[in-house]
């Protein structure tokens, strides 16, 4: 592990002072707060590291609309939270305790989780389903789909996530994840998540997300669309799973094969459907 | 850089280099209880105690633990003796060739601090960060049970 290259680890006293400091020094900065990524793979270039662990962004409130996650928040501050484990039947948690080990559940945090990208992030294909905003420590006022976000990495270039924002799930609204790897502990071949929202037995909107394809998790809107305005019976959920199946962009990589992870879609959102239509609808 | 870090109750001062790790840092400094085995957070052998919850050292820099508190698996003994945890996985024979161990040991302190009854499968989950090459688990599974009714006065 060769990190000599390193001249400063800053502890900027406020997210301006941070901002500045990332704007002055550009490409050689990064923004660490868990530093699990960075103590793995620091890239050449980065002479910088910018920690923003002690601002004050650690933290879930609950907001007339919304639930909001401090950037600097970690998966263990998540998997205790009270808040956190009432939504939508505690799906976060669930997958969560999917992720990495205890060991690092106590470092990894959800800002780092979001910059860092990773195409087989059980995180991001989730929160793209329930709809995650993010807030940029520059734009407050602009929060910025989480789906939407990836489209142009220029967006992250330059600014801090300052938090992650989760809309309040509308009555009828139910979620689930699922996840396949070789182990309980090894990142996933795919992974998927559901949120559908069920009005008098239809459905009236659905999100789909699917990760570890092995690229970036993205929507599947053919599969949303296959569910919308229908109940979710056996027949729709098969359907679903099949439009999901032959609409996803997949390759072969040294952990699966592209047909593989093909079946695999289908099989996952099956029992996403499947637990939802269990769930009894509320409201 | 200078850090300040309290390592097992001992307030100490540290110079150290913008890059280095926490395990870096506890190992040269003479605290060679913490392990290094794959440097990427998969093995656990560099497990120590920092602010209260069980970390992979080998993933922190040391400059982030400036201000905190660490403990380490020399910090488990008192006055001489050996702590229960420690005891147990002497006892339940959950030691072979010992270099999972301190790891292990931390893992299980962070779990019997915040949950002093574990069930099974909850030590399990505490555990899966830690690799151990020689017994397998069920030993260990064995230490932090004996070792949660030895902390608890038997009363388990």
């Amino acid at each position: 592990m060769s990190r000599s290259q390193l001249m400063d680890y800053a502890r900027p006293s406020s997210l301006d002072e941070a901002h500045a400091l990332l704007r002055k020094c550009g490409k050689t900065a990064r923004i660490i707060g868990g530093g699990i990524d960075l103590a793995r793979f620091l890239p050449a270039d980065v002479t910088t590291l910018i920690d923003i662990s002690k601002l004050g962004l650690s933290y879930v409130e609950e907001r007339p609309v919304a639930i909001a996650i401090g950037a600097a928040t970690t998966f263990a501050q998540l998997l205790g939270d009270r808040t956190i484990s009432r939504v939508l039947g505690g799906v976060i948690g669930q997958m969560l305790r999917k992720v990495g080990s205890p060991l690092l559940r106590n470092l990894a945090t959800v800002g780092g989780t979001i910059v860092s990208a990773h195409s087989w992030s059980d995180v991001i294909p989730l929160f793209i389903a329930l709809n995650a905003q993010v807030v940029l420590h520059d734009k407050e006022a602009e929060p910025i789909p989480l789906s939407d976000l990836y489209g142009s990495r220029a967006l992250l270039t330059g600014s801090i996530v300052r938090e992650v924002v989760i809309p309040v799930p509308s009555a009828g609204c139910a979620a689930a994840f699922q996840k396949f790897g070789r182990t309980e502990l090894d990142i996933a071949l795919v992974n998927c998540a559901c949120a559908v929202e069920i009005h008098s037995g239809k459905c009236a909107t659905a999100r789909i997300a699917v990760g570890g394809t092995p690229y970036l998790a993205t929507r599947l809107p053919e599969a949303e669309n296959a569910l919308l305005g229908a109940a979710l019976s056996l027949e729709t959920i098969d359907k679903a799973a099949r439009v999901a199946r032959n609409t996803t962009v997949v390759a072969d990589d040294r952990r699966a094969s592209a047909d593989y992870r093909r079946q695999l879609i289908y099989v996952l959102i099956k029992r996403c459907l499947l637990e939802i239509s269990e769930k009894p609808e509320e409201g | 850089m200078k850090i300040t870090l309290t390592v097992n109750n001992e307030c100490r001062e540290f110079e150290i280099t913008p890059g280095e790790s926490l395990l870096e840092l506890l190992r040269s400094a003479g605290y060679k209880s913490v392990k290094k085995g794959c440097g990427s957070g998969d093995c656990g052998a560099c497990t120590v105690i920092l602010n209260d919850h069980a970390v992979t050292s080998c993933l922190v820099f040391a400059a982030k633990a400036d201000g905190g508190s660490v403990i380490t698996a020399e910090g488990l003994e008192h006055d001489g003796k050996l702590h229960p945890i420690q005891e147990a996985f002497l006892e339940e024979g959950a030691v072979q060739c010992g270099y999972c161990t301190p790891g292990m040991e931390m893992a299980t302190l962070d779990l019997l601090t915040h949950n002093p009854k574990p069930s099974t499968d909850e030590i399990k989950e505490a555990l899966s960060g830690n690799l151990c090459r020689c017994t397998g688990y069920v030993k260990q599974v064995k230490a932090v049970k004996s070792a949660a009714k030895k902390m608890s006065g038997g009363s388990l």
